[in-house]
């Protein structure tokens, strides 16, 4: 299987030390590479004030991490782990390596149009370019 | 529905970030306003140009210019709207915490759907709310 890539954030209650905080990364990177994963990137946002409460509380301290692995195993675990940890109340992990994918595509589609768009108006008789087009833009070009 | 469009052209259903007036179901003196805006042909449609019994007779067409919505998204060639930015999605929401609809805010089609998911995600983990508070 291909690998795959997910965003993993979760929320610390607000009165947690940092050093607790960075225990629980600790954890879940042991655990990421226990089971194969690894995390690609750790960010700590800080302190930040939640939209709605949880657990009554107004603020939460926010870690952001990068995870990629090629099997699920991986995300189950660090879900359980973070399940089980009491600082944590809350987390989300979203699978982001098909968005990424996407977002190469158009970008490079982008870039060949926009590459391709000045020589079609310098020299209008060019057979061999507008052809693979098709797809692309259909105005001004042709007339 | 003629006379209420009249006043309109002083306010025109601009940016995303104040739309709170018609956004309340409550009022339904004023909750004619949301269908006299989308109903007669989306984007650039034809004006109605008859029905309009009252009102000044003088201005042959519908005089009102309606402002052409573009997608804040292709404008900025957006390839993904990243639900982690919570100050991007956030103009998207009615104070009520809704999601505008694009006929609001004049997004295209595929950035809308781009643009509920990431603001689906980011009320997961609270960074915008699902409903206000009180």
């Amino acid at each position: 299987m291909e690998e795959r890539q997910y965003d993993l954030i979760f929320i610390c209650r607000p009165d947690t030390p940092e050093p607790d905080v960075d225990k629980v990364i600790a954890t879940l990177e042991h655990a990421a590479t226990e089971k194969g994963g690894k995390i690609e990137k750790t960010e700590k946002w800080g302190r930040k004030r939640m939209a709605y409460r949880v657990q009554r509380l107004r603020e939460g301290f926010y870690v952001y991490m990068v995870v990629r692995s090629t099997h699920g195993e991986v995300v189950k675990e660090l879900e359980r782990r973070l399940k089980v940890a009491d600082a944590v109340m809350k987390y989300l992990t979203v699978r982001v390596d098909e968005e990424l994918k996407r977002q190469d595509k158009l970008k490079k589609h982008r870039e060949r149009r926009a590459a391709r768009r000045p020589r079609k108006t310098a020299v209008p008789a060019a057979p061999s370019a507008p052809v693979p087009a098709s797809g692309g833009e259909p105005a001004a070009a042709t007339s | 529905m003629a006379e209420e469009n009249a006043p309109r052209p002083p306010a025109p259903p601009a940016a995303p970030s104040a739309p709170s007036g018609p956004s309340g179901h409550s009022g339904p003196p004023s909750g004619g306003g949301y269908q006299g805006r989308s109903g007669p042909g989306g984007p650039g449609g034809p004006r109605p140009q008859g029905g309009r019994p009252g009102g000044p007779a003088k201005r042959g067409k519908r005089s009102f210019i309606r402002k052409k919505k573009v997608c804040r998204f292709c404008v900025d060639k957006s390839d993904f709207i990243d639900y982690k930015k919570a100050e991007i999605l956030a103009p998207f929401l009615q104070e009520r915490g809704k999601i505008l609809p694009r006929r609001m805010t004049g997004t295209c089609a595929r950035h809308q759907r781009w643009l509920t998911v990431a603001i689906k995600r980011a009320q997961n983990i609270a960074l915008l709310p699902f409903a206000a508070e009180l």
